[in-house]
């Protein structure tokens, strides 16, 4: 119950916002009676609000007296300030081009082809969110009704979400600026077909070493492909995804990697180095003559004791 | 009354062993014999030059019997005292009458010019060895890196393993030769000598230019080199050595003097500006303005005020901030000031990093560990120095250990690398160097994270890391490997600093106990890997440098997160504790080695019973208020006679009998003397020569020139000298029966060169001097005495 009552003075809150808001543009509009296109079209959204305004002016007059009685019509109340169709279509828009951006992103979660397949979806999302948040002159905007209007702003973080995701998918490296695949992509991606094309052909024979010894130069070459995408920024998850499991499969499924054959000669040389220090130590504790101290003896009261131990009494 | 003293020999050479003879036996008969004493002891001063050499040979003699090998309990005789302590002759005190308020006003401002100088100087040399090791370092690990990566795939990876060692050798072996052939003084971190400095023992070169030149370039080699070291502890070094050179206002060794800050010409103010500098090193080193403040207040604390202090901070805030302006200009960050300090912890701000208060007894329990691992590491440092300094003395053979540790650091670290089965994807933060080797594709070694890399960095990547980096195996094999490393490398003929790789081998061992936590309470939250490898890095540094205060605001501000000064101060603290009870720290052992005449805080607890009297050198050699120049140049030349500070004493009547004190006159105050021989004969016949000021005696401050070099013509020889105006006519005196704590207490408090000590009718019965005191130590057997030795 007090949830609720503290929900309602929060309203009470916003409406009080919004009609002093109102109340400024009201004064506005009139102070300057022009005659542009662009005034008449501002007084006429002014006319919607002025009625909007008057209206719950009355209302809050009339409840003026007892807060407590405002939730009996609050619903009502609020409908009247609830988003106008335009808003409502725009925000179905939005959900249908989300659900569709989701949708796809899922289906191709695993492997990665985020990028590729969902840059379309992306951007339409991008343009109708773009819509939502434009101001409008036209109408009352659906800027403040959809975005900013409670406390939860669930189209704010589900977009913010979805951008952010995009974002760290680094995405847009693999695209041009026309929203297109890039070249160095379809490049990297031929590239990745060759390998694959090549190890099936040799997986099949069953002979793994044969695979690494006849796929090396397309793997290889793939590898420098990708370095060098990397060294110019253009990775996006999709190419990271591929090579990393590229690599899998080369170093860990047909075992190419290098082995570590040549353990003997670094075992010789390391303890060559190893033993040099000791013959060092050695050989200067031999030839090495110490070095003395002379001692000087102190010039004490008592002449000739000069070394001596004090213990105590 | 009972005041028999045991006379036992400690040393097992000397004749007389076990001998035990009362030493005295009741005031009267005692001073009896001693002011028998003195009247010898004043006849010998003013002997003629043929019985002053007759003793010199009979010393010679002496000394030649007694040889013993180098061993900590020894004091150098070529260690003197800085003049802490104003001489307030006639002269100074004319000219500081004749100072006006404002003249005085501008002192203290110059005072701020000059901190400001020593800052931004500091951070200068700072930005510049930072960049120089990046550099340096960068080039080879490409090499090295370019190298493997071609090895591993067509075979031969020992010829990669040659090259490394061999561009560390090469690297390392330049910086070595320098330290080694042309100034051995820039040897090691530095910490030591500049402790020995603000405690008034000067050491020879420690603050010269060259010494600075060399220690820049020797560190950049050192660190590029691959060694087991940190350069955060010769800017320590640099930071002095620049105060000492910028409150001079020029440089002896370019002959170049730029006629300012003539005042701050002697030791008082020299200290006081270099404290400042070490301070500035400091912040500069960590990012750590408070903590290089405290760490001058650690290591010199008996000579502070409030506006030194004040002053001192205003220098290391201008040294930190200087770095970060210019590493900000070189990362291309122009303007940005929040990049603090040469070694840098990083943040450590995410939730994992937050402890409870359960932690608290593990973290004790690492705080022993480091205490314990710190105790090894010292006394295992110890023997290696002292081997050392017996038989590895010889320039050359200092530079070949040198290479050798570098070839052999490469090596180990190559096998370690290579024997590595630890294989870690390639992450967002990922290593610098990223070797691969026998890994799979994409993902790299993780032991060359921890080798393959300049140890600061190391050091930031197993604090930060996310957990599941490392494998504890590799953890525990760099622990091992590094350990014995850096207790090798420290005490060679190089410059470098202990404080990195002891941060780096807490912070393994650190991280290791982390995992093992972890793994223990299955992988909870509160077990951070990093955390751990935070607090076991300041165990490591405490358990070895054993510094406090200091130390452990150093800590706090270089990972920038004031809530860790809980457990740090708290590890700091065990480990210093542990770590005493088995040995002293790094830097006193390295102090003690060096035969440094070093006072400590406090006499040696049971030293009471000692007075003046047995304390003090007696005969004394003193000069009368008028004296005849040939007794002077005779006494300076005698190379057995190398004390700095001679009693004036009043006239001689005829009867022998000893003068009564009227003043102290310095060695080197002579020495100015005779050059622009102020002799009373002269003042007469010439009466153009114009008077002695302060400034011949700052202009030949701080290298005065050798007695063998200012000659003396026969006639000469037979003037006389007025000593009354230069001599310090109010110097210290205690009675004899002063006990050795207070004598202590005030050669520490006030920075004394010299205590003459007096009978009750004024006249010199003894000299004490730093030598005197710092002999007396406390061992196994109770209280012993060092032998003092030539150099």
């Amino acid at each position: 119950m007090r949830e609720v009552v503290k929900f309602q003075f929060y309203e009470i809150k916003m409406c009080l916002l919004f009609i002093f808001g109102s109340a400024i543009s009201l004064l506005f509009v009139e102070v300057s009676e022009g005659t542009t296109l662009e005034t008449n079209l501002s007084l006429k959204g002014a006319e919607w609000v002025r009625n909007g305004v008057l209206r719950s002016l009355a209302k809050l007059e009339a409840d003026d007296q007892s807060p407590f009685s405002l939730g009996q019509f609050s619903l009502g109340f609020l409908d009247e300030l609830e988003v106008s169709n335009q808003c409502l279509e725009l925000l179905h828009s939005f959900t249908i081009k989300c659900v569709s951006h989701v949708d796809c992103t899922l289906r191709h979660a695993r492997p990665v082809r985020v990028c590729e397949n969902c840059y379309q979806d992306f951007s339409n999302l991008q343009e109708i969110y773009r819509n939502i948040s434009q101001e409008s002159l036209v109408n009352v905007s659906c800027r403040d009704t959809l975005l900013r209007s409670d406390r939860l702003q669930v189209i704010v973080s589900v977009y913010e979400f979805l951008n952010g995701f995009w974002g760290k998918s680094e995405c847009s490296r693999c695209l041009t600026k026309e929203d297109s695949i890039s070249n160095d992509t379809l490049n990297f991606m031929n590239a990745l077909n060759q390998s694959l094309d090549c190890f099936q052909k040799f997986q099949q024979t069953g002979n793994l070493s044969e695979l690494c010894k006849q796929c090396k130069g397309n793997y290889s070459r793939l590898s420098e492909l990708y370095s060098q995408m990397e060294k110019n920024f253009t990775l996006c998850i999709d190419i990271e995804d591929a090579m990393n499991m590229t690599r899998r499969l080369w170093s860990k499924n047909f075992n190419c990697s290098f082995p570590r054959e040549e353990t003997v000669p670094v075992i010789a040389v390391s303890s060559f180095m190893l033993f040099l220090p000791v013959i060092f130590y050695l050989s200067s504790f031999l030839h090495s003559k110490q070095k003395k101290r002379k001692l000087i003896p102190p010039k004490r009261a008592k002449s000739s004791n000069n070394l001596m131990n004090i213990q105590d009494k | 009354m009972a005041n028999v003293t045991k006379k036992v020999s400690w040393s097992s050479r000397d004749e007389g062993t076990g001998e035990t003879t009362p030493l005295l036996n009741g005031a009267g008969k005692d001073s009896a014999r001693y002011s028998r004493q003195f009247l010898n002891s004043s006849i010998l001063g003013r002997l003629s030059a043929v019985v002053l050499d007759d003793q010199s040979n009979e010393d010679t003699e002496t000394s030649c019997l007694k040889e013993i090998p180098h061993s900590e309990k020894l004091l150098s005789s070529k260690y003197e005292s800085l003049d802490y302590d104003n001489s307030e002759n006639q002269l100074f005190l004319e000219e500081e009458r004749r100072m006006s308020s404002t003249e005085f006003r501008m002192l203290e401002i110059s005072r701020w010019v000059v901190c400001a100088l020593i800052g931004i100087l500091t951070g200068l040399v700072a930005c510049f060895i930072d960049i120089a090791v990046e550099q340096l370092a960068g080039v080879k690990y490409n090499v090295v890196k370019h190298s493997i990566d071609t090895f591993t795939e067509v075979g031969g990876l020992s010829i990669s393993l040659i090259l490394w060692a061999a561009l560390n050798a090469a690297i390392v072996v330049v910086g070595s030769i320098a330290v080694a052939f042309f100034e051995p003084a820039a040897a090691g971190s530095g910490i030591p000598q500049i402790k020995c400095y603000l405690n008034g023992v000067k050491i020879p070169h420690v603050v010269r230019l060259k010494t600075l030149v060399i220690k820049v370039f020797g560190v950049i080699s050192s660190v590029a080199g691959g060694l087991a070291v940190g350069k955060e502890g010769p800017m320590i070094h640099s930071g002095a050595v620049i105060a000492a050179g910028v409150s001079q206002g020029r440089s002896t060794s370019l002959k170049k003097d730029f006629k300012i800050f003539e005042y701050f010409r002697r030791d008082t103010e020299k200290r006081d500006f270099v404290s400042a500098g070490a301070a500035a090193g400091v912040s500069a080193a960590f990012g750590a303005p408070v903590g290089g403040v405290l760490f001058s207040l650690e290591e010199g604390a008996s000579f502070w005020n409030q506006m030194l202090t004040w002053r001192i901070f205003f220098a290391s805030m201008v040294s930190t901030f200087t770095l970060n302006f210019f590493l900000g200009i070189y990362h291309g960050k122009v303007g940005d000031l929040s990049n603090p300090g040469l070694i840098n912890f990083g943040r450590f701000e995410n939730e994992a990093m937050e402890y409870n208060i359960y932690e608290i007894p593990l973290f004790i329990f690492m705080g022993v560990m480091g205490g314990v691992l710190g105790a090894i590491f010292n006394t295992l440092n110890y023997w290696l120095t002292i081997f050392r300094i017996r038989y590895i003395h010889r320039p050359c053979l200092q530079v070949t250990e040198a290479v050798l540790v570098a070839a052999v650091t490469a090596t180990v670290s190559f096998a370690m690398i290579y024997f590595s089965n630890d294989c870690q994807p390639l992450g967002e933060n990922q290593a610098e160097y990223p070797l691969q080797l026998f890994c799979s594709d994409g993902e790299y070694n993780s032991m060359a994270t921890a080798f393959f890399n300049t140890p600061e960095k190391s050091v930031r990547s197993l604090f930060h890391d996310p957990p599941g980096s490392y494998n504890p195996q590799t953890l525990g094999l760099f622990t091992l490997s590094y350990f014995l490393l850096a207790f090798w490398t420290y005490g060679l003929t190089v410059s470098a600093g202990v404080f990195i790789p002891s941060l780096l081998i807490g912070a393994a061992w650190g991280r290791l106990f982390g995992i093992f936590l972890a793994s223990m309470t299955n992988g909870s939250i509160w077990a951070d890997p990093g955390k751990y490898a935070l607090i076991g890095a300041a165990a490591q540094l405490g358990g070895i440098v054993r510094m406090t205060l200091s130390l452990t605001v150093i800590m706090v501000e270089a990972t920038g997160n004031v809530t860790y000064g809980l457990p740090i101060m708290l590890v700091l603290m065990t480990a210093k504790i542990i770590g005493d009870y088995f040995v002293e720290g790094l830097y006193d052992i390295h102090i003690k080695l060096q035969s440094v005449p070093f006072l400590h805080w406090e006499a040696p607890a049971t030293s009471h019973a000692l007075t003046a009297r047995e304390v003090m050198s007696s005969p004394v050699t003193c000069f009368s208020r008028l004296e005849k120049v040939g007794n002077i140049v005779d006494v300076l030349s005698n190379a057995a006679m190398n004390n700095n500070g001679f009693p004036v004493v009043s006239e001689f009547s005829a009867s022998a009998e000893p003068g009564r004190l009227c003043g102290l006159i310095l060695r080197s105050q002579l020495i100015v003397l005779l050059k622009h021989k102020v002799f009373v004969e002269r003042a007469h016949s010439s009466l153009i020569q114009r008077k002695l000021q302060m400034k011949d005696f700052r202009d030949a401050y701080p290298r005065f020139p050798p007695i063998q070099s200012i000659h003396v013509s026969q006639d000469e020889r037979e003037c006389m000298m007025d000593l009354s105006e230069f001599m310090n006519p109010t110097p210290y005196t205690v009675p004899q029966e002063t006990s050795l704590p207070r004598v202590f207490k005030l050669f520490r408090a006030l920075g004394l060169r010299h205590l003459v000590v007096v009978d009750e009718e004024n006249r010199v019965v003894g000299l004490v001097t730093r030598k005197d005191l710092a002999r007396y130590h406390l061992g196994k057997h109770g209280l012993e005495e060092m032998q003092i030795s030539q150099t």
